[in-house]
């Protein structure tokens, strides 16, 4: 069966400039659609009935890997800018080939490049047609309104980086959970034959010395949730930077922000030092500093993010104060669920340090029975001794 | 609608899968474009049943590996039969000309290490190669249909050893050199989502995401699989599934607990519902003690009520 088919007719091109800048207005929405996932459009919307806008809808839903969470998005854009724009359509008849001017004068009385122009409501100006939009290829996140802006300048940078030296070392500790698939190893309990085969040849096929494997240390992975409201504003940077500093010894890390809503920060988790992703996460967070919502945004990540993030060997950290005025309810069918699916939930309190602190806040009491450990997070020393919990 | 999508709709019916146009679409794109199709949904909503279908209708082999975490490639591409290499290697040290086929005209003076390098390539040759899933799918004669099942339970660098396999369905074999695939097979890949399938796979992939069915075309599944279920029947327990999914259940029921109910509730000679055969074969359809705490008789009652109605 041919993939592709040859020619690529003047309709064609003026449709594949058309799916550009579709995709352009999708990434600008937020969904994750790349320059090959285009390509890929583009070679679907030959092999389907573009005449019939739902299986164009479900063939560019497929072909641009559309996740389920954009498919709301995606099917308004398609309304709005597909849907309605009247596309050029080849000819039906194939035996008789019509040229362009043809079906512009029989269909429509409005040539249709003219329309999809208007229909764009001349976003772009006149050369616009031709030329696909210039996303690129860059994930296209879009943060919502940025609330109050903030930057971390009471946290010197020497602090984070000493830091960061000491947790490197620490942090090797908890990465201890044997994997079930095997790795070669000097002196494991599985004889690997594959390779001892191979070093038997040196010696003419006699089996000198075996190779062995054994069960690969796995990384931990991690989800975090942290509280970024004013209450927590001392120390959320530092635990932060504590995050940050783990991030390279577990396998997979997931941070959350949450105040008054929830926030996906890992997508700003790049690479390069702590002080720089610090403040590359304050710039993206909505109200840093601001109230709290505890439960309804525990809700919100058990919802939207539990079964994609949480595995049954990640474990959960939320580093919270746990003072919140709001329900209790939320809180606690939130903390349910994501305790049913981790191995582990592990509450830090930075309030523990003060020795004379008891968890009575009402977010706190109610959050107490569903977590596996609450424990202080207020210095260096509390968060060394919480590290042997995040492994195994 | 592209007569070929069309004809390919008709063709899954008669193989008895009722299939919504999303799912035909991304099928028909998937073999002519020749990519994987990566699927996705809820447990129960006939993702690998895709595969099977294709292997049907396509009336060619259907080559399966099942995902567990722990797989490697030895399970899924190819293994060195030892036992085979090592029989020959004895044989070999005994007297390598007998039959070694480099040796049988030439020079039976050659040095040691040429003896040692023709046994390595004849013993590292296709002959002592055993063929995993992976490894069979591009060297079959016939296309067949490969269905990776259940990916997201294999670990993270087993995604991206298949990136090789799967973008230019090749396969290195260090010993051997390059494997190309003569023909391109037809790819399925499923997930159940319990974790996030890496960007770069899916990029290669086309994608499907499959949804509960509605109604009417769950009504049409029931009937098309198991035979002896009345209409009427079939509209009840389909009306009590898909209330049971609105609510929120850990383990909401998928097509797959709907069929097995109707079979069980026509092997119970049943036709309609009513509360004392809903409690005594729940089982079929909830399968999580937690949810069945929350289905007590006055809640089922209340589903009945709504299916005797609707």
């Amino acid at each position: 069966m041919p993939a592709f088919a040859p020619a690529a007719p003047a309709h064609e091109r003026e449709l594949v400039a058309h799916l550009a800048r579709f995709s352009g207005a999708l990434r600008r929405a937020g969904a994750p659609v790349g320059l090959r996932d285009e390509i890929d459009g583009a070679a679907a919307l030959r092999l389907i009935d573009i005449g019939d806008p739902e299986e164009v809808r479900l063939a560019l839903r497929s072909a641009l890997k559309i996740p389920r969470r954009w498919w709301r998005a995606y099917d308004r854009l398609f309304d709005e800018r597909w849907r309605r724009a009247t596309l050029p359509r080849p000819a039906r008849d194939r035996t008789a080939r019509r040229t362009p001017r043809r079906w512009r004068g029989d269909e429509n009385s409005e040539a249709p490049l003219a329309r999809i122009r208007r229909q764009l409501g001349e976003r772009a100006g006149g050369g616009a047609t031709e030329a696909p939009d210039r996303d690129g290829d860059r994930p296209g996140y879009s943060p919502r309104a940025l609330l109050r802006r903030k930057t971390f300048d009471e946290c010197t940078p020497d602090d984070l980086r000493e830091m960061e030296r000491l947790l490197a070392r620490l942090a090797l500790r908890i990465a201890t959970r044997r994997s079930r698939r095997l790795a070669p190893s000097a002196r494991g309990p599985v004889v690997d034959i594959r390779r001892s085969f191979r070093r038997s040849l040196a010696h003419g096929g006699e089996l000198v010395d075996l190779a062995r494997r054994a069960r690969a240390v796995e990384l931990p992975s991690l989800v975090v949730l942290c509280d970024t409201s004013g209450s927590m504003d001392a120390c959320s940077r530092f635990l932060l930077a504590f995050v940050l500093a783990l991030r390279r010894v577990t396998r997979r890390t997931e941070i959350f922000a949450f105040n008054t809503s929830l926030t996906r920060l890992t997508p700003w988790l790049g690479a390069g030092d702590v002080v720089r992703t610090l403040e590359r996460l304050a710039r993206n967070v909505a109200d840093w500093s601001g109230g709290t919502r505890i439960g309804p945004c525990l809700l919100a990540f058990a919802d939207h993010h539990l079964r994609r993030t949480v595995r049954a060997d990640t474990t959960v950290l939320i580093l919270s104060d746990g003072l919140d005025r709001g329900d209790t309810e939320s809180l606690e069918t939130a903390l349910a669920a994501i305790r049913r699916r981790a191995r582990r939930v592990i509450w830090l309190n930075p309030l523990m340090g003060d020795p004379r602190y008891r968890p009575e806040a009402k977010g706190m009491r109610a959050a107490l029975p569903h977590v596996d450990r609450l424990v202080p997070a207020h210095n260096l020393a509390a968060l060394e001794a919480l590290l042997p919990m995040l492994g195994p | 609608m592209r007569p070929e999508i069309r004809a390919l709709r008709e063709a899954m019916r008669r193989a008895d899968y009722i299939a919504e146009p999303s799912i035909v679409t991304a099928v028909h794109l998937a073999r002519s474009m020749e990519k994987p199709l990566l699927v996705e949904g809820d447990a129960g909503v006939g993702k690998t049943e895709i595969a099977k279908v294709m292997a049907i209708l396509m009336k060619t082999e259907l080559i399966r590996l099942q995902c567990y975490e722990g797989l490697d490639a030895n399970t899924a591409l190819y293994e060195w039969n030892y036992q085979k290499q090592l029989l020959r290697l004895r044989m070999g040290s005994d007297g390598p000309e007998a039959d070694g086929p480099a040796t049988a005209g030439g020079d039976p003076g050659g040095g040691p290490d040429d003896r040692a390098h023709q046994l390595e390539d004849l013993i590292f040759g296709r002959r002592y190669l055993l063929e995993r899933p992976l490894l069979r799918a591009i060297t079959r004669d016939e296309p067949p249909v490969l269905l990776i099942d259940e990916i997201d339970r294999a670990d993270e660098g087993f995604e991206a050893f298949l990136l090789e396999v799967l973008s230019d369905f090749q396969v290195t074999i260090p010993e051997l050199g390059t494997i190309r695939a003569t023909h391109r097979p037809l790819v399925v890949l499923t997930s159940n989502r319990t974790r996030e399938i890496g960007d770069a796979l899916r990029r290669r992939c086309l994608y499907l995401y499959i949804e509960h069915p509605a109604f009417a075309k769950e009504v049409e599944i029931v009937r098309a699989k198991v035979p002896g279920v009345s209409e009427a029947l079939a509209a009840q327990i389909t009306h009590v599934v898909q209330g049971l999914r609105a609510r929120r259940l850990m383990k909401p029921p998928g097509v797959a607990e709907t069929l097995d109910w109707a079979r069980a509730l026509v092997t119970l000679h049943q036709d309609h519902l009513d509360a004392e055969i809903v409690a005594e074969t729940l089982g079929c359809l909830v399968k999580d003690r937690h949810d069945i705490g929350l289905l007590p008789a006055e809640e089922i009652e209340t589903l009945l009520a709504g299916a005797r109605a609707g």
